[in-house]
């Protein structure tokens, strides 16, 4: 039996990079690349049918990266735990939303992970404006806690050569807008630079991880 | 389409903007397919981000997430969406695009049969059977439009059910029932218009404290009744009911 995803979407495109393809060897392995992306969509479309199997079973392949990342933004485990609930009933509220021609659904999941995340820490911000960003920014480099995690797999490993070879500014805006949940102009602050540096320094900075990791979208 | 706002693509995927900025972003997006295309694959950059932070979660968050998932609601798909991406994707006649179309629906239709025949045949594990019904309880009780209606005055022990519409199942609560007869059980029947179907048999755990989730649909527009019956239960009510739930009530 099989479940048809929705392939096929070939919009023409041509754009301008910015900067030429860089593409080291290792990143052509398809091995290299997370497995398993073409089984989350056939779940997603079975959660899509109220599938609760399905459902556990996504929950099983993407939890740890999910909780992770939300862990990673959010900092307390209680609020991880919540955000993370959020997510994923937020996913099997909106699996019949997915569409897979605009993106992968490990993609669209880990943006789903992201953008809660960074919901809940701004609300929670705005709620506390003294927290200014100076007391933030003795909690230490958000960078140095990802190297010291990156040691374990492979994947961590990629992603962190990956972000080494980032110039200092590109990697800290990456790391401070992803990893931390601030705004360009909250970069801007912390870094002294103009935000119109943060965000061409955002977009240089993922469009290089990007053709680093070899990402297929 | 400014320059400025074509610069935005890495903020965007980074969650890096404003609400303000991010929804006149999302506005230059549709009209820009280009910066919709860096935006998946930026997309699809941070997601690797992300996924390299993994942790695994506490192992009761899955329950907590589950429960929850049961008592929402999932979205319709978004009608027509499937059949411009086909248009725009092949070029065809209108036969033969129609084609896929009815594939995809007999094929959906394929699934749900099978998942059906599947949980009848009993393919599923027996815990997962357990498991399930636990969530329908937990969905019943925790329904929005739940309702609890206590039993007829001068039956046994102190019985309610509660039921929702909206799930269309009840549950069976009963606090105090002395265990059945030897050799005897309780069976619970939903009587309608068209007279009693049995609604499954009760064991009675210590202090005669019983949740039940009654075996098929409830709307609501029945009575609920407990009997004394043989072992393994009976097909048809064969003894006056010693307990009887009005849910019109």
């Amino acid at each position: 039996m099989t479940i048809g995803t929705e392939q096929g979407t070939s919009v023409a495109l041509t754009w301008t990079r910015r900067e030429p393809p860089h593409r080291p060897a290792q990143a052509q392995d398809p091995a290299a690349r997370p497995a398993g992306d073409d089984a989350l969509e056939r779940l997603l479309a079975l959660v899509a049918r109220g599938d609760e199997q399905a459902f556990a079973e996504l929950y099983q392949r993407v939890a740890a990266a999910v909780f992770g990342l939300v862990s990673k933004v959010v900092r307390n485990p209680a609020q991880s735990e919540e955000v993370t609930q959020e997510v994923f009933v937020e996913l099997w509220r909106t699996a019949a939303r997915f569409d897979p021609g605009r993106g992968t659904a490990r993609s669209w999941i880990m943006t789903c992970a992201h953008r809660r995340a960074v919901d809940r820490v701004r609300s929670a911000e705005r709620a506390a404006r003294r927290d200014d960003l100076a007391g933030r920014r003795d909690q230490g480099r958000p960078y140095d806690e990802v190297a010291e995690q990156v040691e374990t797999t492979l994947e961590r490993e990629r992603v962190r050569r990956s972000l080494d070879a980032l110039t200092d500014l590109q990697r800290e805006a990456v790391v401070l807008a992803y990893y931390g949940g601030h705004t360009h102009r909250e970069i801007a602050e912390l870094l002294g630079v103009p935000s119109g540096t943060v965000k061409t320094r955002l977009r240089d900075g993922l469009i290089r991880l990007r053709d680093h990791l070899g990402v297929d979208a | 389409m400014s320059a400025d706002l074509h610069t935005l693509t890495g903020a965007y995927a980074a969650h890096a903007l404003s609400d303000t900025e991010r929804l006149a972003f999302e506005r230059h997006l549709d009209a820009c397919p280009a910066c919709a295309q860096e935006v998946r694959e930026l997309e699809a950059t941070t997601a690797r981000l992300g996924a390299a932070a993994d942790s695994p979660p506490p192992p009761e968050l899955w329950d907590r997430i589950r429960a929850e998932a049961l008592v929402t609601r999932q979205l319709p798909p978004v009608v027509g969406r499937g059949e411009r991406r086909r248009r725009a994707g092949r070029r065809g006649t209108a036969a033969g695009r129609r084609v896929p179309l009815l594939l995809a629906a007999a094929a959906a239709l394929l699934v749900a049969v099978l998942s059906v025949t599947a949980l009848n045949l009993g393919l599923l594990g027996r815990a997962d059977r357990a498991d399930r019904t636990a969530d329908l309880v937990a969905a019943v009780l925790a329904a929005p439009d739940a309702r609890r209606v206590a039993a007829q005055p001068g039956g046994t022990g102190q019985a309610t059910v509660v039921v929702s519409r909206q799930r269309g199942r009840a549950v069976f609560v009963a606090d105090g029932l002395p265990p059945a007869p030897a050799d005897r059980t309780y069976e619970l029947w939903v009587v309608n218009r068209s007279g009693p179907r049995p609604a499954g048999l009760v064991e009675v755990a210590g202090e005669g404290r019983v949740t039940r989730l009654l075996d098929g649909p409830v709307t609501g527009n029945e009575q609920v009744a407990m009997t004394v019956e043989r072992q393994g239960g009976a097909a048809r009510p064969t003894s006056e009911p010693v307990v009887v739930v009005d849910l019109k009530a």
